[in-house]
């Protein structure tokens, strides 16, 4: 029986066909849905995760090729006790998703941006986002949200219940 | 506010269908006999809300979850709003969300008018059933905001009053002396407060109140709408919650692909069945017969294209056989159109008329009374003209390309079927999976999931019809379907290309005073035009220049075409905005100048469906001053504008652009002032207006789907390039709010503008005229 080395625990996945993509092993067999299928073919940065810390696509890994890598999906961002790291927090502080298919993809390649460069300017988020698409186009706050995250903004005025009373 | 919405007329037929009425279902009032006769005829007890106009199905779902939540004392004060006694408050969300942001807006709708904290609120998306929540649980046409922004403030304001109402009695205090806030009764004479949660089981039972009793808050007393909130299911998103429809999974379940005729609309006669079959991991692997005419597009028959169904153990196992699949298709009545054709035919046709565009004259119907929509007499207007302007557009065919391909599960057992889907139009889901399923439409039951991008493509149910078909077949067991990018990019309901062959003529003045358009378009049918493809005398400025006439070809080609963001106003604004941008330099007025001209007259149109010109005009006037309009620019770098009315919303964009060598185009910023009337979640409408810009600037440069033969050529996209991130220019968008119009909606109009707006600015720098799409076909790279 093959293991897997995810998000800090060791995972069962049976027997499987060696040529299975890690990202359809996530999905099917563990039930780590948040990795998402857009494209096959390393086009659209859905299936993004985490080798070794590096972002890497999923769909391109046949899981046979895996031995002991270190595996983070979006499941495993979170701390232990469900403290969100601060790429998540700021997505949703600044409201980025539309739809929200693409945005595990685009949080794991922030993440990732940010781990090995905490203060990017915009032409280093250009090339570290740019791998990513987004159908409804919220590079715009994607862009905001990793300035944000990275101290380099302030977060945009939203509703708080706190100061009743403000309008923004 | 004005409290009556009108259904755009440029909404696609369907649409209409879908509301049954020209009407919106925006009827607040409702009499106490139906009302009544509604909760008696659905069995439910305890108090309940049926709003006006929703009480009009047959209910065929008990209140089950309602019942069971009630044994645990949550009450139930309507189908939207239920309380637990520690003041927990739920608020079902009736539309889908495809990521317009609507499961947040209309709970917040409630939420104000129940008058309690947001932080107190869970957001449950609800049932479909339209005996409770109507007809209208579709997410299309930008309807979900301006359709619910009354019934759901009265939803929230009638929950509200039967808490006060159930206070009163248990307090045996004068309902005059209490008030509420933050989820509290509160009694300022005596000082004290109490949580909704003391009077939720008393106000379940209180009678409902006549909606035109009701006390609606003054917009100057809100404190929820008008503010920017953040999606309540952004938590999900950012721990990758199975929220969507391709997260689906259930005990025992199978994984399916489905293959369609490459030629669109051929028939699979036979497969290399059983060298599939001996592949590792499938289960089994048949022929799907066709069901109706799938090429046209439906979201309620069942209709679907035939194919091959490969059922398997797990997706890779389907995938991977899906690619050893060989199969003999039957093309004897398959689509033979090649784009290539059609843009000669069109263009060698520019200079002649075609035929008559028909309008209804009189009240719509079956037996509406047709005439030209012609006005005026254009060819004298144009002979007597000082200046007659004419140029050809074209623009292709583009795909939704949304990022969640076609998904969905289903379930056949015990005479019944249940899916599981991200549907836009999940009510019509559901009846045509009864169909496709051989099943009373009372044994199908849909459940909407979160939407991975719709952008119109899941107005179409084709995948949900497709499911139903293969899950009868493997009755017993769940299956989920999943199609492939290659699948969706070569079966979708497209946005139709087309063809514009204009003149315009200008007199002395450099006024506009004759406008004749010959438009080239798609027929299936061999009468009317393809879903999408069809051109309207409402379009700004024929809605405006005295003398028009507008004639059409059909090309016969049924290449599938449907629905997509802002439907019709996504081609045309091109073309139209363009040609407006050339008759404005033609005249030798500045162009800003030439579109307030051409409104003319700023007082309210004549009718309620048209255009408002002064907010035409104010939305154009504020792009012009945001963008500072007239400013000194570097040599190779101008400004642009565009202005589109569409779905009831008026938007300007003022697109600031730089030409470089080789064609670079660098889009430095683009300025867009919208009116939507009020804004209620300003977090939702600004990611609305920037997405829609960005998407047309997606579309402007690279978006192109071809034919040959019927076949589609494009397959995923690394042919159909999507806008990335690196080419995102900077963005400044401001909404005008004025309080007499009640809010439209804002998914769709944000887009349209944005097309002309840069080729207008590419004009400008470079002198330059586009009159084709995509940009890259004329050397353009977006940078």
């Amino acid at each position: 029986m093959a293991t897997l080395q995810i998000n800090g625990q060791t995972m069962d996945i049976g027997t499987v066909d060696p040529s299975t993509p890690l990202l359809w092993v996530l999905r099917d067999t563990l039930g780590l849905v948040g990795t998402k299928y857009g494209c096959g073919i390393a086009q659209c940065g859905a299936c993004t995760v985490h080798m070794n810390g590096a972002p890497v696509r999923s769909c391109q890994i046949p899981v046979g090729n895996l031995t002991n890598e270190n595996i983070t999906t979006v499941e495993g961002l979170a701390a232990a006790d469900g403290t969100l790291n601060k790429v998540q927090q700021a997505w949703i502080a600044e409201d980025v998703a539309q739809c929200g298919y693409c945005q595990a993809g685009q949080i794991m390649a922030a993440t990732a941006l940010l781990a090995n460069n905490p203060t990017p300017n915009d032409a280093d988020i250009d090339a570290a986002m740019s791998g990513n698409l987004c159908r409804c186009a919220t590079y715009t706050r994607i862009r905001r949200a990793i300035k944000v995250a990275s101290g380099q903004q302030p977060a945009t005025a939203f509703y708080n219940a706190a100061a009743e009373g403000e309008r923004v | 506010m004005n409290m009556k919405t009108t259904l755009p007329p440029e909404l696609p037929s369907f649409f209409h269908e879908l509301v049954g009425t020209n009407e919106a279902t925006n009827t607040p009032v409702s009499s106490e006999v139906s009302r009544r006769g509604f909760l008696k005829l659905s069995g439910l007890v305890g108090g309940g809300l049926v709003l006006g106009g929703f009480a009009t199905v047959t209910p065929h779902k008990a209140f089950a979850a309602e019942a069971a939540a009630a044994a645990d004392g949550v009450a139930t004060l309507s189908p939207f709003v239920q309380i637990k006694p520690d003041g927990r408050i739920t608020i079902y969300s009736k539309n889908p969300e495809c990521g317009q942001g609507i499961k947040t807006g209309l709970p917040l709708i409630i939420a104000e008018e129940l008058d309690c904290a947001w932080t107190d609120v869970d957001v449950v998306t609800a049932d479909i059933d339209a005996a409770k929540y109507g007809a209208n649980q579709f997410a299309g046409g930008s309807l979900s905001t301006p359709q619910n922004w009354m019934p759901m403030r009265q939803a929230g304001a009638t929950a509200r009053a039967m808490i006060l109402a159930a206070a009163a009695k248990q307090l045996k205090l004068p309902v005059a002396e209490l008030t509420t806030g933050d989820t509290k009764v509160m009694h300022a004479a005596s000082n004290r407060s109490w949580s909704y949660g003391e009077f939720a089981e008393l106000a379940a039972t209180m009678p409902v109140p006549a909606a035109n009793t009701l006390t609606l808050k003054d917009p100057s007393q809100f404190k929820l709408l008008g503010r920017r909130h953040t999606g309540v299911d952004n938590l999900g998103i950012v721990t990758g919650k199975p929220l969507f429809g391709a997260d689906v999974r259930m005990d025992g379940m199978v994984y399916a692909t489905f293959t369609k005729s490459p030629q669109i609309a051929g028939k699979a006669v036979s497969f290399n069945e059983a060298h599939i079959k001996s592949l590792p991991g499938i289960v089994d692997a048949f022929i799907v017969e066709p069901f109706l005419d799938a090429r046209f597009f439906s979201a309620n028959s069942g209709t679907h294209f035939g194919g091959v169904a490969i059922v398997a153990e797990n997706t890779w196992a389907a995938i991977k056989a899906k690619r050893e699949l060989e199969v003999q298709w039957d093309t004897s009545t398959a689509e033979t159109a090649t784009w290539d054709d059609l843009v000669a035919r069109a263009t060698a046709g520019a200079n002649q008329d075609g035929d008559p565009i028909m309008v209804n004259v009189g009240p719509p119907g079956p037996n509406a009374q047709r005439a030209p929509a012609d006005r005026g007499d254009a060819a004298a207007a144009l002979q007597g003209a000082a200046k007659v302007i004419d140029a050809f557009y074209e623009y292709p065919y583009i795909s939704h390309a949304q990022l969640e391909p076609e998904t969905a599960t289903a379930l056949f057992k015990d005479g019944k079927i249940e899916v599981w889907a991200p549907a836009q139009i999940p009510q019509g889901g559901e009846a045509g999976a009864a169909v496709v399923a051989g099943v009373e439409a009372t044994n199908s039951t849909l459940h909407m999931t979160r939407i991975g991008g719709g952008f119109g493509r899941k107005l179409a149910n084709d995948f949900v019809f497709e499911v139903s078909a293969i899950a009868k077949r493997m009755e017993g067991r769940p299956v989920k379907l999943q199609w492939t990018r290659e699948d969706d990019m070569t079966h979708d309901f497209y946005r139709p290309g087309g063809f514009h062959a204009f003149k315009g003529g200008l007199d002395a003045s450099g006024k506009l005073v004759a406008f004749q358009d010959h438009f080239f378009s798609h027929t299936g049918n061999g009468q009317g035009p393809m879903t999408s493809g069809d051109l309207a005398p409402n379009v700004f400025p024929m809605d405006r220049v005295e003398n028009l006439k507008l004639t059409q070809t059909l090309f016969q080609n049924g290449i599938p075409t449907g629905p997509m963001r802002a439907p019709g106003s996504n081609a045309l604004a091109f073309p139209f905005q363009s040609f407006m941008h050339e008759l404005a330099v033609a005249s030798g007025k500045d162009h800003v100048q030439f579109m307030l001209d051409t409104l003319g007259d700023e007082n309210p149109a004549e009718t309620p469906q048209g255009m408002h010109r002064g907010r035409a005009a104010n939305v154009i006037r504020g792009a012009a001053e945001l963008a500072g309009w007239g400013k000194a620019m570097p040599q190779g770098r101008a400004l642009g504008l565009s202005f589109y009315f569409c779905h009831s919303g008026y938007v300007a964009q003022v697109a600031d652009v730089e030409v470089r060598a080789n064609k670079e185009v660098k889009v430095h910023k683009v300025y867009a002032v919208a009116d939507f009337g009020f804004i209620h979640n300003l977090a939702a409408a600004e990611n609305q207006l920037e997405g829609g810009i960005l998407d047309g600037l997606s579309q402007l440069f690279n978006a192109k789907i071809t034919f040959t033969n019927g076949v589609i050529q494009q397959q995923n996209f690394h042919q159909y390039p999507l806008i990335r991130m690196t080419q995102a220019p900077a963005l400044e968008t401001k909404f005008l709010q004025p309080p007499e119009f009640s809010p439209s909606g804002a998914g769709e109009p944000s887009m349209p503008p944005l097309l002309a707006a840069v080729t207008n600015a590419i004009f400008n720098a470079t002198g330059e005229r586009i009159r084709k799409m995509p940009l890259s076909e004329l050397g353009y790279r977006l940078v």
